[in-house]
């Protein structure tokens, strides 16, 4: 593969097996740091999905844009990551998903979540949940929970509270409503801040919706039609242009 | 709940996941797997128009909290306007205060409140006699 400065291949196309060098950095055990030219930026760079450290930089492990955020807010000290693209979810801790109940085995829920191996839920994971006090949950049911552990050694497992015991959200998904398949670009589409999809798609009529990162998206309205229709411009709107959009919400 | 158990298996796996979702930890490089910290992605949970009320508030709370632009309630009405406040602090300092006095001064302020109000204190009611369950 090729080796090049991380700066310069921001935007391009990035491919399996390229190097990206990095502006030099204090050395790694910290006590040893190089004062002086060329300071480093304060805090950890963010190497994000798609690249992995090596010894003089960063390397690709998927092809894609490569994408860079500047120091600041949340990624203190910038952030590389590779913009691919793929249908097939891999659990990843922290990930918020949608997962249906295909069994129940004692205390333990089994869900589907769209990866290689189905996740487990616990019953205690839910809200004001104790073993006296079960949650309501049957087989086929929609559960919106985050990702406690979610590693290629172990079976990954859901919880439906977050660290300080709130549900913030998760949990069982009510009745009826519309459950489908996208992209996992799509969805981190979908989810980014001032998203033009959803602002147009909020002015249409009220509506429900839950955007889970393994690709399901679950929709709700007041009426069937609503819903199908609102189905039918998220599935498309992701090889749809601006203009093609709004002509067909226009309609 | 979320971070105890993956200390105990620490040691035998090669590529350790941390507690925030970084692996090989190192002081330098985080390496992130979730594209949540990288792209700032909303949360997942949307209603619109008042479909959902309890959704819409969650939405609020939970984008302010990931982007920390938290719009300041300029409008925010006072409970207690400003003159109750010192009027209440006035009283209550001299109320706290009696409560550090010693004893000898406890005494002293008590005459001098009996004197002022010339009210009689009541007689203490009498006390009560264990009534003898009749038969």
């Amino acid at each position: 593969g090729r080796r090049e400065a991380a700066e310069a291949c921001v935007g391009q196309v990035v491919l399996p097996g390229d190097v990206l060098l990095l502006p030099a950095h204090p050395d790694e055990d910290g006590e040893r740091l190089r004062l002086g030219a060329g300071a480093a930026p304060r805090g950890r760079l963010l190497c994000g999905p798609g690249l992995r450290r090596c010894g003089v930089g960063l390397l690709v492990t998927k092809c894609g844009l490569l994408r860079h955020r500047r120091a600041g807010g949340a990624a203190a000290g910038g952030a590389y990551w590779v913009d691919s693209q793929q249908k097939r979810y891999v659990p990843v801790k922290g990930d918020h998903v949608i997962g249906i109940v295909t069994a129940k085995a004692g205390d333990v829920f089994k869900l589907d979540v769209g990866g290689s191996e189905q996740a487990s839920l616990s019953y205690l994971a839910f809200e004001g949940a104790t073993k006296r006090n079960r949650p309501n949950v049957q087989v086929g049911d929609l559960v919106y929970g985050q990702f406690l552990v979610a590693n290629k050694d172990m079976e990954p497992e859901m919880v439906c509270i977050d660290s300080s015991g709130r549900s913030s959200g998760m949990g069982i998904i009510g009745q009826d409503g519309f459950l489908f398949k996208v992209s996992l670009g799509l969805i981190r589409k979908l989810l980014a801040p001032k998203c033009e999809i959803i602002q147009e798609l909020s002015q249409l009529y009220p509506f429900e919706l839950v955007l889970g990162m393994n690709g399901r998206i679950w929709v709700k309205a007041k009426t069937v039609q609503q819903t199908l229709i609102i189905v039918n411009i998220l599935e498309a709107c992701e090889y749809m242009t601006a203009e093609q959009r709004k002509q067909a919400l226009s309609l | 709940y979320m971070g105890d158990e993956e200390e105990e298996g620490r040691g035998a796996y090669v590529c350790e996941e941390k507690k925030d979702g970084t692996i090989h930890g190192s002081t330098y490089y985080l390496t992130q797997r979730s594209f949540m910290p990288c792209e700032d992605l909303l949360y997942g949970r949307m209603s619109f128009k008042g479909f959902n009320p309890e959704i819409e508030k969650l939405m609020i709370q939970m984008n302010s909290r990931c982007k920390e632009e938290i719009e300041v309630d300029d409008k925010m009405e006072a409970d207690v306007s400003d003159e109750e406040m010192a009027r209440r602090y006035e009283t209550l300092v001299g109320t706290i205060g009696k409560k550090f006095l010693r004893k000898r001064d406890q005494r002293v302020l008590q005459d001098e409140d009996e004197d002022g109000n010339s009210n009689t204190r009541p007689s203490k009611k009498a006390k009560k006699k264990f009534l003898k369950p009749q038969d």
